[in-house]
C-alpha cells in the first residue's frame, strides 16, 4: 500500500519536469513521506528497469555527473491510471468512513 | 597525526583518514549485503557511490582530506539499511530476490477453472499446447463432434481425469511458467486484484443503490409538503 503511494507521488514529481533523487527527496521530506535518500536508488531502478523512466546524464558543478529521470510515454500512461485508481480508492474510502465523520 | 588513504569513490579521487575509512568501508559492505538480492544491484549501488562521492566533494570545498564527520554527514543523508526497512514496511518488495530457487516442472495438465464453459477442459490444454485462444481449442472438439468423431466421450474423460489447478503452483505448472517466488507472487497478486476489482464494483453497487434511496426519500418527502 505504502509502496503503492511512494510510487505515485515520485510519478506525480517527475511528470512536472526532469529531477535528480535528491530533489524528489526533498519535495517528499516537506510531505514526511520519507526520510532518507538511500530509499530512492532501489525504486528509481525499478520503475526504470520497468520502462517508465528514462534520464539522461547531465554534468554537474561538484562531482560527478547526475542522472536527471524524465517519465517515458509508459510512465505517463501508468501515471494516469495510479491517480484514477487513487481517486476511486479515496472515494470509497470517504463514502464508507463517511457515518463515521459525521457521528464525531 | 592520523593515517591516510586514497581511494576512488564512484570514479572520483579522495583522500581519507584512516577511522573515516573504516566506517565508509563497513557502511558501504553493509549496504552491499542489503541489496544485494535486489534488482539491477549493481546500477543501485553506482548510483549510490556517485552520490556519496557528489555530497563528500560539496562538503569538502577548500579541505583535502575525508574526515570521520563528514563521512557520518553522508550516511545520515543517505540512510543505513535500518532506515530503508523503516521507510519502507514492505521492504521485501523493494528487495525482491531475482535469482531465488527454482523448482524446475515441466508443463502439466490442468483444467482452468477461471476460463471455463463447460469444465476448463478446452482452456486447460490451450494452455498446456500454448495456444492463446482456448476458443480454437473449442472448435477443434466441436468439429471433430459434427465430423462424426469422439470428441464428447473424450471431453468427459478428461474432464474426470485431469485435476483442477487450484493452487498458485498449479496454475504456474498449467502454463508452464517456473515456479519462484516471483511468479507466485505473480499470481497472487492476480487474485488479489480480482478480489479488489469486485470489492469496488461492491463499492459502486452500494453507492447507487444509496443514491436512489435518498433520492426516493427526498420524493417522499417532497410530496409530504405539498400535503
Amino acid at each position: 500500500m505504502r509502496k503503492g503511494v511512494l510510487e505515485l507521488c515520485i510519478l506525480a514529481i517527475i511528470s512536472e519536469g526532469e529531477a535528480y533523487p535528491s530533489d524528489i527527496i526533498e519535495k517528499l521530506k516537506e510531505n514526511e513521506l520519507i526520510v532518507v535518500e538511500g530509499t530512492m536508488y532501489p525504486l528509481l531502478t525499478r520503475l526504470k528497469n520497468a520502462g517508465l523512466l528514462g534520464y539522461n546524464w547531465q554534468e554537474s558543478v561538484s562531482g560527478p555527473p547526475r542522472k536527471y529521470y524524465h517519465l517515458t510515454d509508459e510512465g505517463t500512461t501508468f501515471l494516469r491510471e495510479l491517480l484514477d485508481t487513487w481517486n476511486q480508492l479515496v472515494n470509497v474510502v470517504t463514502q464508507s468512513t463517511k457515518n463515521l465523520v459525521e457521528n464525531e | 597525526m592520523n593515517k591516510t588513504y586514497n581511494i576512488n569513490i564512484g570514479g572520483y579521487p579522495f583522500t581519507i583518514d584512516d577511522d573515516a575509512y573504516a566506517i565508509l568501508h563497513s557502511y558501504l559492505n553493509k549496504i552491499e549485503g542489503h541489496f544485494r538480492r535486489s534488482e539491477g544491484c549493481d546500477e543501485i549501488l553506482e548510483d549510490i557511490e556517485r552520490r556519496i562521492a557528489e555530497l563528500l566533494e560539496q562538503r569538502l570545498k577548500s579541505k583535502k582530506i575525508v574526515a570521520k564527520d563528514d563521512i557520518n554527514q553522508v550516511i545520515s543523508i543517505l540512510g543505513t539499511p535500518e532506515d530503508f526497512g523503516a521507510a519502507s514496511e514492505d521492504g521485501a518488495i523493494y528487495d525482491e530476490p531475482v535469482s531465488g530457487r527454482e523448482y524446475k516442472t515441466g508443463k502439466k495438465l490442468y483444467r482452468d477453472p477461471d476460463d471455463k464453459v463447460i469444465g476448463g477442459v478446452c482452456s486447460g490444454l490451450a494452455a498446456y499446447f500454448g495456444i492463446q485462444e482456448p476458443v480454437w481449442v473449442r472448435v477443434a472438439f466441436a468439429l471433430i463432434f459434427f465430423a462424426g468423431g469422439l470428441s464428447v466421450p473424450i471431453y468427459i474423460l478428461l474432464w474426470a481425469l485431469v485435476p483442477v489447478a487450484q493452487t498458485p503452483g498449479d496454475f504456474l505448472a498449467m502454463r508452464g511458467e517456473k515456479i519462484n517466488v516471483r511468479n507466485i507472487a505473480k499470481i497472487v497478486e492476480e487474485q488479489v486484484e480480482q478480489i479488489s476489482d469486485q470489492l469496488s464494483e461492491i463499492g459502486q453497487d452500494w453507492k447507487s443503490k444509496r443514491r436512489k434511496k435518498k433520492s426516493e426519500r427526498k420524493e417522499r418527502k417532497s410530496w409530504k409538503d405539498h400535503l
